[in-house]
């Protein structure tokens, strides 16, 4: 990781390791999924069934691609909670790193999928005025979901400012 | 006004629907609303219609019944359909204004209810489409919070839409006022501005046209245009080309519409509440800007103004949600100044961002190898701060200008794409609400970018630290100028002074209002008004016999404050006095003393002994005697040494005063302090004079006890300039003694060496003053 993109102190607090099996998991099972339909309807509709294996076999590459990403993408998660805001950052080819003060927080949301929460994770995201803010903290233990949110209200609170 | 205790209650009740605002107040759209809003369909029809009628040059049976025969019923069909649906909407629609909302109800079979709260009403905009113009109506659109769309009350007339809209803006400021109260503002076909606004900036077409035709997106249209009809000529397929054409043509009238018709004859005004935008050809729109919801300025100028130096002034506005829509026809816009020249310019963005220097931010370029990635404009990407704001500029195409003040921060973002990564260039994103403006400083070197970054966290900390502790914006320019300025923004001048106090000016607006101004741009004046505005707040419903002060409108201008306050029926006391025969002022003061007393029944905010106004307030004290100490320490501190010098017992004398007022039990009640002449105000009814109203509460106003007032009743009075007003004070004494009994004597004997020490600090400014205070403290 280099300087840009460093915390402003300490260490980032990393996602849970259950994310990292859940990308997994999800990346090597979209594309295949998503690619079968058309490749049995091309197959079963003209009987051309080698347009079926390539389809299926970009599928593959892309799983594959996607699976060998899948924990840079993992590692490229930080977050941290210091005085005044809170910072973030994540992605490996778009790299970035949001800094939102608790003053300007307006709303903290927690938020669990069927999926996430088969592998016991949570979502936190925050909205501020903007729309451009965007700040989610995916992969969250739920007790560190809540801890964060209640964390984040606490601190929003403390904080707040008009607009 | 009868005070005997048994009819009290009834006079209770018939003042508060008299004074407070009406509980539930129904109002119908104007009868002609479904005219207004259905006159394309009604146009349609008429058109048709005509169309059968009326024979056209090539026709040559021209009309006949028969034809006629089939067309009227079915027109006459659609007509009654199009009434009756009309009819029934406008029947079933009511706009109902109660303590806390305006709600809009509509519909016969599905009733649904919009609510807007007055305290999250955030603008109130009146816009008249062509049609409703023509009848002299008017629709009202409020906008209630970041994503809800407008609430619209259409049609009033124009006169109703405009007082209701004062009403509103009024509510949302968190004051009570009747919707009568503010009527004499009315809003007039042309211009739709109020009388209190005072234009800023005013666009002439001549320069819109001009601006229009330089612009960008009309040389696209238009060039688009010409080339098809050129190329599709000179192939001699100009039939095939059309079907292409017409979405250009399409565009371009749209265009037209919103840059010119739209903005036509835009003036940017000032009123007492912000800024205020005028502006329309057929539709006209009048829309507020609330400046505190301001998040960022754009300022940007297309390559082809650049030689007549015209720029273009867009706002982020919070809450307008559909403020991306740059050039909506006739709802809310984002467009500040759609043309302006440089002192414009500057103008307006001094009223948006106070004290903010356009040209004093050193702007900052990006290094040398952006080019790589930014071939195309790198040369004009800069950056910048100060204290107040960040700036970032882009483009030449278009060269754009986006200013953020640091309090408006939402959140920063450092962003780096994968080309930039191998150069070591990174973008800072400072996000702002929806809207035009985006502060991005782009192609930053990464360690510039990470640096810029972090500290606008702190910038942005800072100014939200200090816009919470509202530290007032330094005055500019002289205290006259000031005045002056304030005087001119409601249009009147100095010969309107209606009186003069130590802490404002009051200058007569009309019957029914005036306006106070405050002297000095201290900070305490703010805090000092935000108490009395809530203290009289809290009167509001409470009727006990007298007028009191009410503060409608609260403003503040280059660091000086001023309000509208309710102005006092009747007419002051003090110059009436020498003017009043024996009988007629016996008379008057017996009310000046019932008046005194009624002062305390108003409510206190707080119970117990307490200051209630000025730096030190709220603060509650144990006793009566913390409570006064605290009131004479500040004085007494000032007018020590001449004290002693005056009067060598003066040692003896304060501790006798606290002495007597540690034996003092008395239930603390709201006390006014300065209870005299000047600021009591007397109407004659029948026969007889009465003190109607009691204004002028001021730091001095304390929970405390009400003998106080009846001892600066009674011992104030001999401040007045008339031979009797001795005698007329030792009458008012006997009087208040003749009530109370025969201790009253004494306690006012008490407090009117505590007022002699109170206001023993007017040697310097007041010396008849101090020679009474003197005059007290020897008693």
């Amino acid at each position: 990781m280099d300087e840009l993109f460093a915390p402003p102190a300490y260490e980032w607090k990393r996602l849970s390791p259950a994310y990292l099996s859940l990308r997994r998991l999800t990346a090597s099972i979209t594309a295949p999924i998503v690619f079968t339909i058309p490749a049995v309807l091309v197959g079963v509709l003209t009987g051309r069934w080698w347009i079926s294996a390539l389809l299926w076999g970009v599928a593959a590459a892309i799983a594959i691609i996607r699976l060998i990403l899948a924990e840079r993408s993992w590692r490229s998660w930080g977050y941290l909670e210091r005085e005044d805001d809170l910072y973030l950052t994540h992605g490996v080819l778009f790299r970035r790193l949001i800094a939102v003060p608790y003053g300007r927080m307006q709303l903290v949301e927690v938020e669990s999928g069927p999926l996430e929460r088969a592998f016991g994770l949570a979502t936190v995201s925050l909205k501020t005025a903007s729309p451009e803010t965007n700040a989610t903290v995916p992969g969250l233990t739920p007790e560190e979901a809540a801890r964060l949110r209640d964390r984040l209200t606490e601190l929003g609170e403390a904080h707040l400012s008009g607009l | 006004m009868s005070q005997s205790p048994a009819q009290e209650g009834s006079v209770h009740d018939i003042t508060r629907t008299r004074s407070a605002p009406a509980v539930k107040q129904t109002e119908r759209p104007h009868p002609l609303t479904p005219f207004v809003r259905g006159w394309i369909v009604f146009l349609a029809i008429l058109f048709a219609v005509a169309r059968e009628v009326v024979p056209d040059g090539n026709d040559q049976t021209g009309f006949s019944l028969s034809e006629l025969s089939w067309v009227l019923p079915v027109a006459a069909f659609a007509v009654l359909f199009a009434g009756v649906a009309g009819f029934i909407g406008w029947y079933f629609t009511r706009f109902v204004i109660d303590e806390e909302e305006l709600r809009v109800e509509t519909g016969a079979i599905f009733k649904s209810s919009k609510k807007v709260p007055f305290e999250r009403l955030q603008s109130v905009d009146i816009i008249q489409p062509l049609a409703a113009r023509l009848f002299g109506l008017a629709e009202l659109r409020l906008e209630a919070g970041a994503g809800d769309s407008a609430i619209k009350v259409r049609y009033l007339r124009r006169a109703k839409a405009a007082a209701l809209r004062e009403y509103l803006l009024t509510r949302a400021h968190g004051e009570k006022a009747r919707v009568g109260d503010l009527g004499h503002l009315s809003a007039s076909v042309l211009t739709d501005l109020t009388a209190a606004d005072r234009p800023l900036v005013e666009v002439s077409p001549q320069r819109l046209i001009g601006s229009f035709l330089l612009s960008i997106e009309w040389f696209l249209s238009a060039g688009l245009g010409i080339m098809i009809v050129v190329v599709s000529s000179t192939f001699d397929m100009f039939a095939l080309a059309l079907p292409g054409l017409l979405p250009v043509v399409i565009s371009t009238v749209s265009l037209i519409s919103k840059r010119l018709v739209g903005m036509f004859n835009f003036t940017l005004a000032e009123s007492p509440r912000g800024l205020r935008i005028t502006r329309g050809l057929t539709n006209l729109t009048s829309q507020s800007v609330p400046i505190d919801r301001i998040q960022g300025v754009k300022i940007s100028q297309p390559l082809l103004w650049k030689p007549v130096h015209w720029y273009r002034v867009d706002v982020d506005i919070v809450g307008y949600a559909h403020s991306d829509n740059e050039d909506n026809q006739s709802s809310a816009t984002s467009v500040l100044l759609p043309v302006a020249d440089e002192s414009q310019v500057e103008l307006a963005v001094g009223r948006v961002l106070p004290g903010f220097d356009l040209d004093g931010i050193e702007l900052q370029r990006v290094p040398p190898r952006a080019r790589w990635i930014r071939w195309f404009d790198f040369w004009t990407l800069r950056y910048g701060w100060n204290d107040r704001a960040i700036t970032t500029e882009q483009g030449w195409i278009s060269h754009e200008r986006n200013i953020v003040p640091h309090a408006k921060t939402q959140s920063v973002r450092i962003a780096q794409g994968p080309l930039q990564r191998p150069l070591k260039l990174a973008d800072v994103h400072i996000d702002t609400p929806k809207g035009p403006v985006h502060a991005v400083a782009q192609q930053l070197d990464a360690r510039v970018a990470r640096e810029l970054a972090l500290t606008q966290l702190d910038r942005a900390r800072a100014a939200r630290a200090a816009a919470r502790s509202r530290v007032p914006i330094p005055a500019a320019g002289s205290e006259l100028d000031a005045d002056n300025d304030i005087l001119a923004m409601f249009r009147i001048g100095r010969d309107q002074l209606l009186g003069s106090g130590g802490e404002s000016e009051v200058f007569a607006l009309d019957e029914q209002r005036v306006l106070r101004l405050y002297r000095r741009p201290h900070s305490a004046s703010d805090r000092t008004v935000d108490q009395l505005r809530g203290l009289f707040a809290s009167w509001e419903r409470v009727e006990v016999g007298l007028e009191v002060p009410k503060i409608i409108e609260v403003g503040q201008r280059n660091g000086r404050f001023f309000t509208v306050d309710r102005r006092f029926s009747g007419q002051c006391m003090s110059p009436w006095l020498p003017h009043a025969n024996l009988d007629e002022r016996r008379k008057a003061l017996t009310s000046f003393l019932d008046a005194t007393e009624r002062l305390h029944r108003l409510p206190s905010p707080v119970p117990g002994f307490a200051r209630l106004v000025g730096d030190q307030a709220p603060r509650r004290f144990g006793s009566l005697g913390e409570l006064a100490h605290s009131m004479l320490e500040e004085p007494v501190e000032t007018s020590r040494a001449q004290l002693e010098q005056d009067l060598p017992t003066v040692g003896q004398v304060w501790s006798r005063l606290h002495a007597d007022l540690a034996q003092r039990v008395v239930a603390p009640a709201l006390v006014h302090g300065d209870v005299c002449p000047p600021n009591t105000y007397i109407t004659l009814q029948g026969e007889r004079w009465e003190v109607t109203g009691i204004g002028d509460f001021s730091p001095h106003t304390v929970n405390g006890d009400p003998m106080m007032d009846v001892t600066g009743a009674v011992a104030f009075l001999e401040l007045e300039p008339y031979p009797e007003a001795a005698s007329d004070s030792a009458w008012l004494e006997a009087l208040a003694v003749q009530r109370g009994g025969p201790e009253v004597s004494h306690w006012i004997d008490v407090y009117r060496r505590f007022y002699g020490f109170y206001f023993s600090d007017s040697a310097g400014f007041d010396p008849a003053l101090y020679a009474w205070c003197l005059r007290q403290l020897r008693r």
